[in-house]
């Protein structure tokens, strides 16, 4: 990682450019767009509204530049006009409570959990539908990427140096989504935490990758939660001792049944706090006895992954189908979301 | 103070990452890995690894 | 061809590194610094029986972070700082 902001890297074609920046340790391991100054200068000026600094990255702690930013979205192959939604989540990526330093050197499995709600879904194209955890869509592939490339090449969050992940996931080459506000019967999730409809925000959480959580049978809400909760309530989750959110993020025919059985967001919530514990018969001994040691002790006959129903963060997405899902926490991480800045 | 890290040679190039972005000279004390999961008897060596590498700062 | 580095970044202000001083490995107070993972206590406490072999341990304590997940909060480091001279400190799994 040189010093210097502008590199003159003599005259390179495609393939010499992918190996030159693959040495200097820049890529994910897929191909990387060039950050030409007039690309990155294009990135920076959709920026404009957006000129509060930057905390220092984790664990590298530098503090970033708007082009340095700017160059890891180029990379990821980011259209100019996903530059502000990139940088509203890496502002919550860098909010205290998330906790990043944590979450890039422990050896767990997280990523950056990136969902987009408000206009802007629209605007950018961001699939909240149909496999809207997978591929296919730029936004949601490069928006992404776009973090973890700054991540890593900012942050310096290199795999198998300051990024000590035992086997990482897939979600640390892009994890993001919007919500189905369309299709939901609730309140999207970013009027739920007080912003207004109209405003775009962005919502990070160190997460796994999507827990899938399959019910074609049930018919009621009732059912379905017998589902949900025992999906849920499992002994290895990082929460079952380094207590912290999680996120359910509900189909829309799942959805639908629980609207129509009069289930809002919250009492989804509350019974999920109520039921959504591990029975210590499913717990080691060995592991009951470091839990103790640390102070998490059981409730009744049980260990809750969670440390009240606050820390549950219901969401909807996805397209026609009976399946929902669960993306478990770090642990000692937040829930965060961030207006973004557009130009005026 | 001095401070004295005591670290599995898995996170070995964690801690030197570290200290080299936060310009320290580290005082680190390595051992086998890994520390957790093992039994009294396994820890055993481990306390012998991470003792004597104490006892060459203590000297140094 | 020019390009942006993707790496830049500026080391904040003030980022120097704090000086030790000199200890007294035989008499200084020692803090065991606990990172909440399993085993780390019982390693922590090992080398303190064992260094009972070439030193006092009446002022050798255990202290631990609360979370495995999180780092140490300041009040405590502060408090560990003004306490002890020397730390042992357990890092990873």
């Amino acid at each position: 990682m040189s010093e210097t902001e502008i590199l003159d890297i003599g005259e390179l074609d495609q393939e010499a450019w992918q190996d030159y920046a693959i040495e200097q340790g820049w890529s994910d391991g897929l191909p990387l767009v060039m950050p030409t100054e007039a690309s990155v200068a294009r990135m920076v000026a959709a920026a404009h509204g957006d000129n509060e600094g930057f905390a220092p990255i984790s664990p590298r702690q530098v503090i970033p530049t708007l082009q340095s930013l700017a160059a890891n979205a180029v990379m990821a192959g980011a259209k100019a006009e996903y530059f502000p939604a990139i940088l509203a989540g890496l502002r919550g990526i860098l909010d205290p409570s998330y906790n990043l330093h944590g979450s890039m050197a422990t050896t767990h499995s997280c990523a950056p959990m990136v969902m987009i709600n408000g206009p802007l879904r629209q605007a950018l194209g961001v699939n909240c539908g149909t496999n809207c955890f997978g591929q296919g869509w730029r936004a949601n592939a490069s928006i992404g990427r776009a973090i973890q490339l700054i991540l890593l090449n900012v942050g310096g969050g290199r795999p198998g140096v300051m990024d000590r992940s035992t086997q990482g996931s897939p979600a640390k080459y892009a994890f993001c989504f919007g919500e189905n506000e369309e299709e939901s019967p609730w309140a999207p999730f970013h009027v739920r935490r007080g912003f207004a409809a109209e405003d775009s925000v962005v919502t990070v959480m160190s997460g796994e990758a999507p827990h899938n959580i399959n019910d074609h049978g049930s018919t009621s809400a009732e059912g379905l939660m017998t589902t949900f909760a025992h999906t849920i309530a499992q002994p290895g989750a990082n929460t079952i001792y380094g207590k912290g959110p999680y996120m359910v993020v509900v189909g829309p025919e799942h959805a639908a049944t629980f609207a129509r059985d009069g289930w809002g967001v919250d009492k989804l919530r509350d019974e999920l706090w109520l039921r959504a514990r591990v029975p210590l018969a499913h717990i080691s001994d060995e592991n009951l006895a470091t839990y103790a040691a640390t102070g998490h002790h059981p409730t009744g006959d049980f260990l809750t992954i969670a440390r009240g129903p606050q820390d549950i963060h219901i969401a909807m997405a996805g397209g026609p189908g009976k399946h929902s899902a669960f993306i478990p926490s770090f642990g000692g991480t937040a829930v965060i979301s961030t207006r973004v800045k557009l130009p005026a | 103070m001095v401070g004295v890290v005591i670290a599995t040679e898995t996170f070995k190039p964690l801690v030197l990452a570290q200290a080299k972005a936060r310009k320290v000279d580290p005082h680190l004390v390595v051992v086998k890995h890994p520390v957790g999961g093992l039994n009294a008897e396994e820890l055993a060596v481990r306390i012998e690894e991470a003792y004597a590498g104490v006892l060459k700062e203590m000297e140094a | 061809m020019r390009i942006v580095n993707p790496g830049f970044g500026i080391t904040p202000a003030g980022a120097e590194q704090a000086t030790e001083g000199k200890v007294d490995w035989l008499n200084d107070p020692i803090v065991l610094f606990g990172n909440s993972k399993p085993n780390a206590r019982e390693l922590l406490e090992g080398v303190k029986a064992k260094l009972g072999l070439v030193r006092r341990t009446d002022n050798i304590d255990f202290i631990a972070k609360t979370s495995a997940s999180q780092g140490a909060p300041l009040d405590m480091i502060n408090d560990a700082a003004k306490k002890y001279r020397i730390a042992l400190l357990a890092l990873g799994d």
